[in-house]
């Protein structure tokens, strides 16, 4: 067994019921790293590119990286891989909680399930006992509902994972939830698991993993533990999370407000991290091999309404299910993010959707006799219940909003394309990018669509000056490389964004598990070829040049911020193209957004170059040659 | 009056420390806002996301007391 490897890989055939267990593959991971770099390369070289996201041949990956469940700070995460329905590209999400290091604990480093269930069921692993269960009893529940009940029926110590309704009924931004509130939101990977019919993952188990040097991993880490216990920033993590971000978004222009048609919130002190702690929060939350609690289990209470128990909302969902909504009630956001949870919806599409479809509203785009006699109105926490009802039940105009913002404005038209806020299919993060170049730049060009947590450059864009372009484009590709690692290595990016736990020091915690002995260069050379073969997998996949899938909607260059302390700014189409041109450029791709020969096979990804040109996508050889280093480490200078 | 001001990451970096790892003894005139206080010593306040006293929120007007240890808390780099 490999230093950090539990050792064995499955494959489940849900449609014969066949289980297959057999060695990791070590090499793989030596090259991919596992989580989102293994799914990568696995989706790439499996899933045919006329494959339906949502029909037999996709296939649907869980996979522990090489440090979950490691003696390091949050080696607390899991991955979960598919072409994502939402985006039609290689898709991965991933969440903490216990389920990662679980999985490895039971023996397992990746499970690859394959084909369609004739019936619901759902994977129970206890240590070598693997068996697909009949899950009839279980189908139709929701998310949470869905994992109490296992619990009872199974035992405490199983840690759970489920789809609900939305998942079942195929809503593309469906979601993964596990440990009662977290959550594999993005790319629509409970949908995945709805088409399969796989209800749930139910895991126990109570091995341990070897890593190379016990010894120095744990001096090491103890070091770290001792220094960021001590760190001043510790105590306010653990006691708002990500919560207290909502006041300093709002202050600096960036937060959506009713549906990102402005970044100024009037009832901010209503819906932000003191609020969430003073009326809401019942007790802190961490993960897995984690000290940090930045969970926060909380409560909802609304007259009329059964009290309901949640995690969060953390920053994404109290922006996008907050201001981004017109709430000014903690305890409605709160519930919000309970109902999609246990509809089992990603909270941050889920908000950008139900906040398209009020902005519909508000313009007579759709009206109470689309909506079965209901309004739709900001604020209203009893119209968005009844909506999202609609929606993960595909019911009426619901069907069309399942699909996410971008198909239903294709559905809608009369202009709602404009203010349709994703890219790719996926929906906005909670940041606004008309007064912040750099973040829309991430949102355009990220491999999964408009998510923040590939890049986030909010306080960049601010130290370089909020209205240039030039220079964006190099940080951008920095950021994506670095950023990604850690859905990579399965572990929490909060102790490097926020405790000050160096690159260069998770790279040695890693050398200690593995043995491999790289550098930071080298793992950022890992990340950049991952992020060129998913580049190339989306492209052979929707047959166009890369450029075509890089806009964002035309609300980012339409529409200056009408209030706030952003008032008045706002980007231009050349600007947008601008960032793009560097971007390309600065990447090694052609003016298309096309990978070239030339960089795919510096990457060591030949094949991935003869597949591009038989599509014939493959970018055109660039003058002078590509760049020797792709992407400029950012030294923050102006604060 | 004299506060300390406690920061880590980039802000750090900007505080210059020199009470200890995290930590600098500022000088300032009492009445004074934290903000104007921050700007006084180089730091832009709209690169702090709030401070923190005693185990309780403060926004950035607060007008620190004579001895006040006050951290003060970077955003959050994406939520």
């Amino acid at each position: 067994m490999a230093n950090g490897l539990a050792g064995k890989t499955m494959r489940i055939n849900l449609s014969t019921g066949a289980i297959r267990s057999f060695p990791t593959d070590e090499e793989l991971y030596r090259r991919w790293h596992g989580g989102r770099g293994i799914t990568a390369k696995i989706l790439y070289d499996e899933v045919p590119r006329d494959a339906a996201p949502l029909g037999p041949k996709n296939i649907f990956i869980i996979n522990s990286g090489i440090m979950s469940g490691c003696f390091i700070p949050a080696g607390s995460k899991v991955e979960f891989g598919s072409v994502s329905p939402l985006t039609n590209g290689p898709g991965d999400s991933n969440m903490g909680g216990h389920l990662g290091p679980t999985l490895k604990f039971a023996g397992y480093d990746m499970i690859i399930f394959e084909d369609v269930s004739p019936k619901p069921v759902y994977l129970f692993i206890d240590n070598e006992t693997v068996e697909l269960r009949d899950a009839s009893g279980y189908w139709g529940l929701k998310s949470l509902d869905c994992e109490k009940k296992l619990k009872e029926d199974l035992g405490e110590d199983f840690e759970i994972a489920t789809i609900g309704p939305a998942g079942e009924n195929g809503v593309l931004f469906s979601c993964i939830t596990h440990d009662f509130g977290r959550q594999a939101g993005r790319t629509g990977q409970g949908a995945v698991m709805g088409s399969k019919k796989l209800k749930a993952i139910a895991v126990r188990g109570n091995k341990s993993i070897h890593v190379n040097d016990l010894a120095a991993l744990r001096k090491q880490v103890t070091e770290i533990m001792l220094r960021t216990q001590k760190h001043p920033n510790m105590i306010p993590w653990q006691k708002y999370g990500t919560a207290f971000f909502i006041q300093w978004s709002n202050a600096n222009a960036c937060i959506p407000a009713y549906n990102f048609q402005t970044t100024y919130y009037e009832d901010i002190d209503k819906i932000d991290g003191d609020q969430l702690v003073e009326k809401c929060l019942i007790s802190h939350k961490a993960c897995f091999g984690c000290w940090m609690n930045c969970g926060k289990y909380t409560k909802a209470v609304i007259p009329g309404k059964p009290e309901v128990h949640l995690e969060g909302p953390e920053y994404e969902t109290g922006s996008l299910c907050g201001s981004n909504l017109g709430m000014k009630d903690i305890n409605h956001v709160a519930y919000i993010n309970w109902l999609l949870d246990n509809l089992g919806m990603d909270s941050m599409s889920g908000g950008g959707v139900i906040a398209f479809a009020m902005e519909c509203f508000q313009r007579g785009l759709i009206t109470e006799a689309d909506l079965e006699g209901q309004t739709l109105k900001w604020g209203s926490v009893d119209d968005v219940e009844h909506f999202l009802d609609m929606v993960a039940h595909r019911r009426g105009i619901g069907d069309w909003f399942a699909g996410g913002t971008k198909r239903a404005a294709a559905k809608i038209g009369r202009g709602s394309e404009k203010f349709a806020m994703q890219v790719k299919g996926q929906e906005f993060s909670g940041y606004d990018g008309r007064w912040a170049p750099g973040m829309l730049l991430s949102y355009m060009t990220a491999d999964i669509g408009a998510h923040h947590n590939r890049s986030w450059t909010i306080t960049v864009d601010m130290a370089e000056g909020r209205e240039r372009v030039e220079g964006r484009a190099k940080i951008v590709v920095y950021l994506q490389h670095i950023r990604p690692l850690f859905d990579t290595w399965c572990i929490c990016r909060l102790f490097w964004g926020e405790l000050d736990i160096t690159p260069e020091e998770i790279v040695e915690s890693l050398n200690h598990i593995t043995g491999w002995g790289v550098s930071v260069q080298e793992v950022l050379r890992t990340s950049e070829m991952i992020w060129n073969l998913n580049r190339c997998h989306y492209i052979e996949r929707n047959r166009n040049i890369g450029r075509t899938f890089d806009y964002p909607p035309a609300r980012s260059w339409e529409d200056k911020i009408p209030s706030g302390p952003g008032q008045g700014k706002g980007l231009s189409l050349a600007q947008i193209d601008q960032m793009l041109d560097e971007y390309y450029a600065a990447r090694g791709w052609d003016t298309s957004g096309n990978p070239t020969r030339a960089l795919l096979e510096d990457l060591g990804l030949g094949y991935a170059a003869d597949r591009l040109e038989k599509s014939g996508f493959l970018g055109k050889p660039i003058p002078g040659g590509i760049p020797p280093v792709r992407g400029e480490k950012y030294k923050p200078k102006a604060f | 009056m004299v506060i300390y001001l406690k920061a880590g990451g980039e802000l750090r970096t900007k505080l210059k420390p020199d009470v200890d790892d995290y930590t600098r003894r500022v000088e300032t005139e009492a009445g004074k806002a934290l903000k104007d206080i921050l700007t006084g010593i180089g730091i832009n306040p709209a690169f702090v996301a709030f401070a923190f006293k005693d185990g309780q929120m403060k926004r950035l007007d607060y007008v620190p007391l004579d001895g006040d240890v006050i951290t003060l808390q970077p955003p959050v780099s994406g939520g």
